[in-house]
């Protein structure tokens, strides 16, 4: 189940297990995922026009999106922190739709299983 | 706040058995707690840096190793390393420094600041597990060292001890014969060299742990003790006069400086490290940054920054407190004069060291009353 999950969000299963050690693991950072922050805070900034506050946002957010071994959502996440780095929020902002496309789609999967 | 040098704490790595990590991610956290669920180490957690320095200062003992990340809201992970190196324990502590990317800056200056090692997101857990063992062995190599080498070297910092003692003695017992002389100048001395300790202190968490060991801040500090000693040469009519200095009068007076290194000339025995400091301190601590200083108009670098500390703390301490020529001022409208240049320019790196300073200087006045 959670190996078809990582498939259908285009994910590691293998990296997310040598990590998390098995499904039940992986299933309770899932939960954690949802409850973090740094996605709504990403968004606000970006709302607002705050360039630094959309950078740390994005910057947690990869770091998370790594560490759960989310590969294509953190592709496009690191995509962002790096325009958000440079300063480039126009173009950022261009990038925010595919980060959340991406996001929700994972979050969509996510409340399948939990 | 300072702590008293290393001898506070507790040295000794097998009683260190807690794993702090600090990260505002749950995820991040866990993830980490996960990799170490063996249950051979005590896991603390914070979620900001200010949670992080509370645990630090009560879990002090028990710490083995620090997981940290660097961006984080109420004081980020470099500040956590400031504490750490203010408080003399980043040392003793390893820190590991978490970090999303490699960024030449921040992986610099978390080395600068005495980081162990990094890691970088996503975590590999067989890393992160060999990395922590090896850092912790490390540390603990090093310190079991230093603890041999410390008793051995015992007797020989006890007799060294006793010599220092003597000297701290008659370093005070000189200067104040100029406290006696001068009605004003009361607890002045002693307070010089409280804020010059705590001005070396910060100067060496900011710009790097080479620049002082302990010992040259005690040699500087008890130097600094010195700096008016001239004014010993300076006759009644002019040291204890209440109103304002006619111009030959205040040429007479900067020659303090001068008389005070020709003191110190008399009775040199050899060239030393202490007496360098005396001497330097004595002449060079109403020099000025952009060479409009007394007695030789020296600029810049060339005045040595031990002679730099004690003016600007001179200067500080002349201001706060009361004098018969003028009323005191406060720690704000102090810090403002002398950033504002009023009492003559002084080197930016040794302002940005006067404002870190502020909180230890403000409690060291407490401290007295």
């Amino acid at each position: 189940m959670i190996e078809e999950f990582y498939k259908k969000i285009n994910g590691n299963y293998e990296e997310a297990i040598s990590r998390m050690k098995n499904d039940e693991r992986i299933i309770k950072f899932l939960k954690f995922f949802l409850m973090d922050e740094s996605y709504k805070q990403l968004e606000q900034a970006i709302d607002n026009g705050s360039c630094d506050d959309a950078f740390r946002g994005a910057h947690t957010l990869k770091g998370v999106c790594k560490n759960m071994a989310f590969t294509e959502l953190s592709l496009v996440v690191e995509r962002i922190t790096e325009e958000l780095r440079a300063k480039e929020f126009e173009k950022a902002k261009t990038t925010f739709p595919k980060v959340s496309e991406e996001y929700k789609k994972v979050i969509e999967e996510i409340n399948k299983i939990v | 706040m300072i702590s008293e040098g290393k001898e506070g704490i507790k040295l000794y790595m097998e009683e260190r058995d807690t794993i702090l990590i600090v990260d505002d991610v749950l995820i991040n956290r866990e993830l980490l707690k996960d990799i170490f669920e063996e249950g051979e180490y005590k896991i603390l957690e914070a979620s900001n840096g200010e949670e992080a320095i509370e645990l630090l200062d009560e879990h002090t003992d028990e710490i083995a190793l620090v997981f940290l990340d660097l961006v984080m809201p109420k004081k980020n992970g470099l500040e956590v390393m400031h504490h750490m190196s203010l408080n003399n324990i980043i040392k003793i502590i390893p820190v590991i420094m978490i970090t999303g990317e490699a960024t030449v800056e921040s992986d610099v200056k978390a080395y600068e600041l005495g980081a162990a090692d990094i890691i970088y997101k996503p975590f590999e857990p067989a890393v992160v597990i060999r990395r922590a063992k090896n850092i912790i062995e490390l540390y603990q190599h090093r310190i079991s060292i230093e603890n041999e080498l410390a008793l051995r070297t015992q007797e020989l910092y006890e007799s060294k001890r006793q010599i220092e003692q003597s000297n701290i003695f008659l370093t005070n017992a000189l200067s104040s014969v100029v406290e006696f002389r001068s009605l004003e100048s009361g607890e002045h001395i002693q307070r010089v060299k409280k804020l010059t300790e705590i001005m070396l202190r910060h100067w060496r968490a900011l710009f790097g742990e080479e620049q002082f060991t302990d010992e040259q801040i005690e040699l500087i500090v008890n130097a600094s003790a010195l700096h008016d000693i001239g004014k010993i040469a300076i006759p009644d009519s002019i040291l204890l006069k209440p109103e304002k200095l006619t111009d030959e009068e205040y040429e007479e007076m900067k020659k303090h400086t001068i008389y005070g290194c020709l003191m110190l000339e008399k009775f040199k025995q050899e060239e030393n490290e202490f007496y360098r400091y005396c001497y330097d301190i004595c002449r060079y601590h109403h020099e000025r940054y952009d060479g409009k200083g007394y007695p030789d108009g020296l600029v810049g670098d060339d005045i040595p920054i031990w002679a730099q500390i004690v003016s600007i703390v001179d200067v500080y301490d002349a201001l706060i407190n009361k004098r018969v020529y003028k009323e005191s001022f406060s720690v704000d409208e102090t810090y403002q004069m002398i950033h504002d240049g009023k009492c003559g320019k002084f080197n930016p790196k040794l302002l940005e060291c006067f404002d870190d300073a502020k909180e230890d200087f403000v409690a060291s006045m407490l401290d007295k009353s």
